[in-house]
């Protein structure tokens, strides 16, 4: 990954940070100043006696400081990252110090670090999430622990189990409720009813549907006032088809079956991702298309970073999401990737109907802006639209999907702008927040893009235009 | 079942609630005992609103032609732009010097960047072509917008096309050249006319003003806009067509005419100013004024010559600011020359008095005024932050390499007061003023201030140099 001065600006987590690194881009300040192995460190010297240590790696912008900051990346992780970037400061070539291998260490994720031989790269062979369940028996591990564990582990999940089958019958006794009183009613109290349903669903270890509830409500107001309770209709619909399909598993195929678990709340571990044999690999070139940030009700942030498949065999997903939750008290909006960065890796997919979500397996080359066209399908949007709609048959709870589209046009009505197709007739409302930002867009004759559909609105990442690229900020 | 039972006969029911509008019993038919047939319709229901495309609206709205013939700036440096402009706590003069150099080299932002500078387009949209005009209207009512074009050349038949800051210097040319060729333009699209483009038009008539504008004046005490009645009212005076100027009245009685000299007797002018007028308030009170009385109106006053006028007022302070003001206002820069000799801190005082515009003065006379008022200082240039600010904002151009010397030679960055220096409202403003031939200068003096201090004033100079520089403009 190159790092540049606009990668730095999105990675900061406010101006002021800025400002603070820029006054420490003096030499005076680093003592130490080396690099070596795809990383840069250095020291830098703070208030206190001691110098802060910090690193960071050039491959997927990571970083560390020693500094007590509750900001990420501090000002001197900013500050290191920008003297790389200028190339104001000499770093001197040395081998990587333990406290720099320590962290690397310990950092979760892969990289294209050079220390890493191909064969240590490979993905090797690792049992099937379900086989991980039961942990191999090692040489210096004790049998009698490791039982004793094992049986903990599943009695635990007995226990869970049962807790989300109770607490979906509460969940069946709150939606009939809301039937009675009908969804007009519903949308009058929706914050306070949903709020105590998901703290129910959150004692009854649902986490998943949880979530979905607790947030109903923004969406639902993010939506004109007559639209809203037709949607209710849908987001409850959803909400019990996942609770029916969910006590049927053993009835449904394999993969929905794992739609359903994942949408309740069982969550699989990025550990027991890459450690399942069956998982879907590919390996491929992709960019950044879009990156979404959503602040969430856990004090959570969400940013979602959609890929677009640039090269690579048919068949397999042409778009991945990675998802990164980062603590909202940081300021950090992005995650690593910037829209338009291309990365060579190799990723998992989660297993579901229609694989979206993924891992980075292997990163076989950092991020590097490209200034290449997104090798979209020759198609327009109404071909697309009409995946979804296969997509939503199998997958019926499918939230956000990417739709690719050629020779359409963006067209408005009023304050609202539509994607619209013309040879079809079929319009998507575009978001409600790119009412500004797209309507440029709206004097051009015909645009092809991508951008992201989630059943009501439609929020167009990127564009290619006769006035050149276009691409969401 | 199908989509349009399910409308007629279950969306009723779940939107109402089914203890008030039953779902109908025929229909629910649970898959299983432990099934609840609601729920069931619930779902059926809300994955067929899934499937449902979304509505297209009957109507679209047709986007305004716009017809630019100006080049829109070189990618490479669009990010720049955009990093530059909304820079937070950023000042006004790095958008003011970019206008400026979007309007003279005739380039445009990206159309893809208007949303992302909508601040700067606001503030500037005259400058930046008529797509950055249509942006900035767009929420104006249709009536108070207009078709938008930008002809490259204009005539007669296209004037009022370009932008109204275009439009206006067409029609000051064609004062200079035509005055009453001029006149008609404007009597034949005046009632098309807002009020703010009444005034800036009207201003023009201060060029060769003359009694044939009189009937076309005498209407317009009756306009809508108070301040363009003010303005007929003020030349109809110069013209001597009205009565008598009041304004000229209300200056004569505070000048006292005396005698002197022995030999060759000659006109001494003094200003009372009124008793209970604070220090503070004088420069003031001498716009207020002074501002409707023309330079001829006074000598006539006082039957000398404009040059005489100006000897006999060269003792008298607060008369050397109000002469200067006059003619700052009719744009007569050779007598503002002859009463800056007599008053060296005019900068000062016309800044005191709150002087805003500099009416419709070229972009050349502009800058001839700048050096006309800088030029007394020499060395010891002012250092108040608020005197340089105005200037940039009164004559909205850069500064001539001549003030721009003075600055640079007397290191007026590092002359200024200790808590302000090298801060961003200092740098920013000397950028933005600085010509390109004394960039390259400018540059060295920021290298002795910390790089933090720096980054903008610095990214601005790049940024120009790169718009005067590339050719690959679109």
């Amino acid at each position: 990954m190159s790092l540049t001065f606009e990668r730095i600006e999105a990675l900061a987590p406010d101006q002021a940070s800025l400002t603070a690194a820029r006054k420490l881009l003096k030499s005076s300040y680093w003592p130490t100043l080396a690099e070596g192995e795809g990383l840069a460190w250095g020291e830098c010297q703070g208030s206190g006696a001691t110098p802060y240590r910090v690193v960071i790696n050039e491959a997927n912008a990571g970083y560390k400081c020693t500094c007590p900051s509750r900001k990420f990346p501090c000002k001197h992780a900013l500050a290191l990252m920008w003297m790389r970037a200028d190339r104001s400061a000499a770093f001197a070539p040395a081998t990587v110090p333990d406290w720099v291998k320590d962290w690397l260490f310990r950092r979760r994720g892969t990289s294209n670090s050079p220390s890493k031989t191909d064969d240590e790269a490979k993905p090797k062979t690792r049992p099937s999430i379900r086989l991980t369940e039961i942990p191999a028996a090692g040489a210096d591990v004790d049998p009698k622990a490791e039982q004793r564990a094992a049986a903990t582990r599943e009695r635990n999940r007995l226990e869970r189990e049962a807790a989300v089958l109770a607490g979906l019958e509460d969940l069946d006794t709150w939606l009939s409720d809301q039937v009675q009183q009908g969804m007009a009613n519903f949308i009058a109290q929706t914050a306070q009813v949903c709020r105590t349903i998901a703290q129910r669903l959150v004692d009854a270890k649902a986490p998943g549907l949880a979530g979905r509830l607790d947030g109903l409500p923004t969406r639902l107001f993010t939506l004109p006032g007559p639209a809203r309770p037709s949607a209710a209709i849908r987001e409850l619909g959803q909400v019990h088809l996942i609770s029916q399909a969910y006590r049927r598993t053993s009835e449904l195929p394999e993969l929905l079956a794992a739609d359903a678990r994942q949408a309740v709340g069982w969550s699989v571990t990025r550990e027991a991702l890459l450690n399942d044999s069956e998982r879907l690999r590919v390996n491929a070139k992709w960019r950044v298309f879009a990156v979404l940030s959503e602040a969430q009700p856990d004090r959570l942030r969400r940013v979602e970073t959609w890929l677009w498949r640039q090269s690579g065999t048919d068949g397999m997903p042409q778009c991945a999401v990675l998802l990164d939750f980062i603590p909202i008290s940081t300021g950090a909006t992005v995650g690593g990737y910037l829209v338009g960065d291309q990365i060579d890796a190799e990723l998992s997919f989660y297993r579901s109907t229609i694989p979206l979500r993924a891992q980075i397996n292997t990163l076989k080359k950092g991020a590097e802006q490209s200034s290449e066209p997104l090798t979209l399908p020759d198609e327009p949007l109404s071909a697309s639209y009409a995946k979804y709609e296969h997509a939503l048959a199998q997958l019926p709870w499918l939230g956000t999907i990417p739709l690719s589209f050629r020779t359409a046009s963006v067209r408005r009505n009023r304050e609202q702008l539509y994607l619209c197709d013309d040879e079809s007739g079929l319009s998507l409302p575009l978001h409600a927040s790119q009412a500004n930002q797209a309507s440029p867009l709206a004097s051009l004759d015909r645009i092809d893009g991508i951008g992201l559909w989630n059943g009501y609105e439609f929020t167009l990442a990127w564009a290619e235009t006769q006035l050149g690229r276009w691409m969401r900020s | 079942m199908n989509p349009i039972t399910l409308h007629t006969k279950v969306l009723p029911s779940l939107l109402g609630g089914t203890s008030r509008h039953p779902l109908p019993g025929d229909l629910i038919r649970p898959s299983s005992l432990s099934s609840d047939g609601a729920l069931e319709m619930l779902t059926l229901m809300g994955q067929a609103l899934r499937f449902e495309r979304p509505s297209t609206p009957e109507s679209f709205i047709v986007e305004p032609e716009i017809k630019d013939n100006r080049k829109i700036i070189a990618d490479g440096l669009r990010r720049p732009l955009i990093r530059l402009l909304t820079t937070k706590n950023v000042t006004e003069h790095p958008g003011r010097a970019l206008a400026r150099v979007f309007d003279r080299l005739r380039l445009r932002p990206h159309p893809f960047d208007l949303p992302l500078i909508d601040g700067f387009i606001r503030s500037n949209a005259e400058k930046l072509g008529p797509t950055a005009q249509q942006w900035a209207d767009r929420q104006k009512p249709d009536a108070e917008t207009r078709s938008y074009f930008d002809p490259e050349l204009l005539d007669e038949s296209n004037w009022r096309q370009a932008t109204l800051s275009r439009s206006v210097a067409y029609l000051e040319q064609r004062r200079r050249d035509d005055a009453d060729a001029a006149r008609a333009l404007v009597e034949s699209t005046w009632a098309q006319e807002e009020a703010d483009a009444r005034f800036r038009l009207l201003q023009v008539f201060q060029t060769r003003l003359s009694i044939s504008d009189q009937p076309f004046l005498s209407r317009l005490e009756k306009d809508r806009a108070p301040r363009v009645r003010a303005l007929a009212a003020r030349f109809l005076a110069r013209l001597g067509a009205s009565s008598e100027n009041p304004a000229l009245g209300a200056c004569l009685e505070r000048i006292k005419q005396s005698q002197s000299g022995l030999l060759r007797k000659h006109t001494i002018l003094k200003t009372e100013l009124p008793a209970n007028l604070k220090d503070q308030a004088a420069s003031r009170w001498i716009l207020q004024t002074f501002t409707d009385v023309s330079f001829g109106e006074l000598a006539g006053a006082f039957k000398v010559t404009e040059k005489e006028l100006i000897e006999s007022a060269s003792k008298d302070e607060p008369l050397l600011l109000a002469l200067a003001l006059i003619a700052t206002n009719e744009c007569r820069l050779d007598l503002l020359e002859l009463v800056i000799a007599n008053l060296p801190n005019a900068w000062e005082r016309m800044f005191e008095a709150g002087l805003e515009t500099l009416g419709t003065m070229t972009a050349s006379e502009r800058q001839r005024w700048e050096e006309i008022v800088v030029h007394p200082y020499r060395k010891d240039v002012p250092t108040a932050y608020s005197l340089w600010d105005w200037l940039h904002r009164i004559t909205d151009s850069e500064a001539p390499s001549s003030v721009m010397s003075i600055a640079l030679h007397a290191k007026l960055l590092t002359k200024v007061p200790e808590q302000e220096r090298g801060g961003a409202p200092w740098v920013e403003m000397i950028a933005a003023i600085c010509p390109a031939s004394q960039r390259q200068e400018l540059r060295e003096q920021l290298t002795k201030f910390d790089q933090s201090q720096t980054i903008t004033p610095l990214a601005l100079l790049e940024i120009l140099d790169g718009m005067e520089n590339d050719r690959t403009h679109v």
